[in-house]
């Protein structure tokens, strides 16, 4: 953790100085009255994600445990919240506290079925609440690669936020090296990219291990519409 | 107001690009000097289809029937929103829209445009959180979504202007600011995920910049009807729909972090005229 992130009630609670005394909303839970002028605007921002009942954290997250662990950040998410890209400083943190998180897979990275893979990296199903909650024992969840990435040269609805990955696999064939790497980016891409926008699929359990073998089997498999 | 606006709509032609910061612009006209002026805009030009569509853009439906809404006698108190200060003096709507969200004396803290209505919906006509008038937020059979695009509508063209004189008011901009690049949730995203670079995509939709002034007033230009839900949608439903998006946790109605979020928003939008309402894809 480059940050521990420890803003809570009592951080700014001041009993004698009354900013902000609202009796109707959002100050009910709160038994003390706030004192905004004392909190950095990143204090402030913590205390309104994480003490205003503004989210619905009583829901269950499908990941396990509840919504408000979503919003209490580990060390990369608090690193990473930033304006353009990080420091030389930061970015050497962050590449450092995703090295130290990352785990390859029992066995090692292998590639899997890239018919699978091409369903997994067109589906945006998975892991939303709040309202119309995904039902992962309906559907399961998908990387939705294209959200962000071209992949499949012929697939002609695809976005742009990532790099172009249309014949990924062709340029750099699929020896255990370029395996390993594959799945060091998708499992935590900070390790090459701090601060990528990029999730990281593998670290927050987003896709099982399973799964982000056939998405790298649609990346770098020869047969696969990526590398046609 | 459909009055208004069809007796605007030559003043509007005839000022045309040179109109002032603080008068009224049909919705329309703001959109054609946005598209003129930024012939480049892949995010303004995206949609033919919407744009073509404008003149007729059925969030102006829901304007006449705000209007009727807000004048009526309405909840166990029986009386119309006019005595709702949403920032200018109690049943002041116009500019109203553009400089919130604001400080209020009368609460103590800041407010944005829905929650001041829910306030006003509460406190002067008696209507409880139960009440479908308060309780149905989305869609544009909701009160809630009559009333905005009305009153909103009274600030179209008008440039976006949240007062910042209060140490709140400021407060609760630099904290959306944090909120905006605050990384969280399943897929460690931020607002700036999306809305970080221009003419950046996501699958087929052109994502507005946070930092491009025309681009950026568009994109903060709810109500608007949406095409692709067939609704008038609020800003507090594009937040509620983004973080949804994000995987973050479910974000609730009438809380400060769309305060703040709204805030830092239109800051972003500051001097460029309002689309109100818009439509979008």
């Amino acid at each position: 953790m480059l940050r521990n992130k420890t803003v809570g009630a009592g951080l700014a609670i001041v009993a004698s100085t009354v900013l902000i005394a609202g009796c109707d909303g959002w100050m009910d839970q709160s038994s003390g009255e706030v004192d905004v002028s004392a909190m950095s605007a990143e204090e402030y921002a913590d205390y309104l994600v994480l003490e205003t009942d503004s989210y619905r954290f009583d829901q269950e997250a499908q990941e396990g445990g509840s919504a408000r662990e979503r919003m209490v950040q580990d060390g990369i998410q608090a690193a990473c919240s930033i304006k353009g890209d990080p420091d030389a400083e930061t970015a050497g943190e962050v590449i450092a506290m995703a090295r130290e998180s990352y785990e390859a897979p029992p066995g090692g990275p292998r590639l899997g079925n890239w018919r699978r893979g091409a369903e997994l990296a067109r589906s945006g199903y998975g892991y939303r609440i709040g309202h119309r909650n995904d039902d992962h024992g309906q559907r399961e969840p998908g990387g939705n690669c294209y959200a962000c990435h071209q992949m499949d040269p012929n697939e002609e609805l695809y976005g742009t936020l990532g790099p172009s990955l249309a014949g990924y696999g062709t340029t750099r064939g699929n020896d255990s090296s370029v395996v390993n790497y594959v799945h060091q980016v998708v499992s935590n891409p900070h390790q090459y990219f701090p601060c990528t926008k990029m999730p990281r699929f593998g670290h927050n359990n987003f896709l099982t291990e399973e799964q982000i073998a056939h998405v790298m089997a649609y990346l770098l498999d020869p047969e696969s519409p990526v590398n046609q | 107001m459909f009055k208004k606006a069809l007796l605007a709509l030559p003043v509007a032609m005839a000022v045309g690009a040179t109109a002032q910061a603080g008068e009224w612009q049909d919705p329309n006209d703001v959109l054609q000097q946005f598209l003129q002026e930024n012939p480049d805009s892949a995010y303004l030009h995206q949609s033919e289809m919407n744009i073509m569509m404008m003149p007729d853009n059925p969030a102006l439906w829901l304007v006449d029937e705000g209007e009727d809404l807000f004048y009526a006698q309405r909840g166990p108190n029986n009386v119309s929103l006019e005595g709702c200060d949403f920032g200018k003096g109690p049943g002041e709507l116009d500019g109203a829209y553009v400089e919130l969200p604001r400080y209020f004396e009368d609460t103590g803290k800041v407010m944005d445009f829905e929650m001041r209505l829910v306030h006003c919906m509460k406190e002067l006509q008696g209507f409880t959180s139960d009440d479908a008038a308060v309780a149905r937020r989305h869609g544009s059979g909701s009160d809630i979504m009559k009333l905005t695009t009305f009153i909103a509508h009274q600030s179209s063209g008008m440039a976006w202007n949240p007062p910042l004189d209060h140490p709140q008011e400021q407060a609760m901009r630099d904290a959306g600011e944090k909120l905006f690049y605050r990384r969280g949730g399943a897929m460690d995203f931020n607002c700036a995920s999306c809305h970080g670079d221009v003419g950046k995509q996501i699958r087929a939709s052109v994502l507005p910049h946070v930092g491009a002034g025309p681009e950026w007033s568009k994109a903060v230009s709810w109500p608007a009807h949406r095409a692709g839900h067939d609704n008038v949608r609020s800003q507090n439903h594009r937040i509620r729909g983004c973080v949804w998006q994000m995987r973050h946790a479910g974000i609730k109605a009438d809380t400060p972090v769309n305060t703040a979020l709204i805030s830092y928003w239109n800051d972003q939008a500051r001097g460029e005229p309002a689309i109100l309402p818009d439509l979008k894809r």
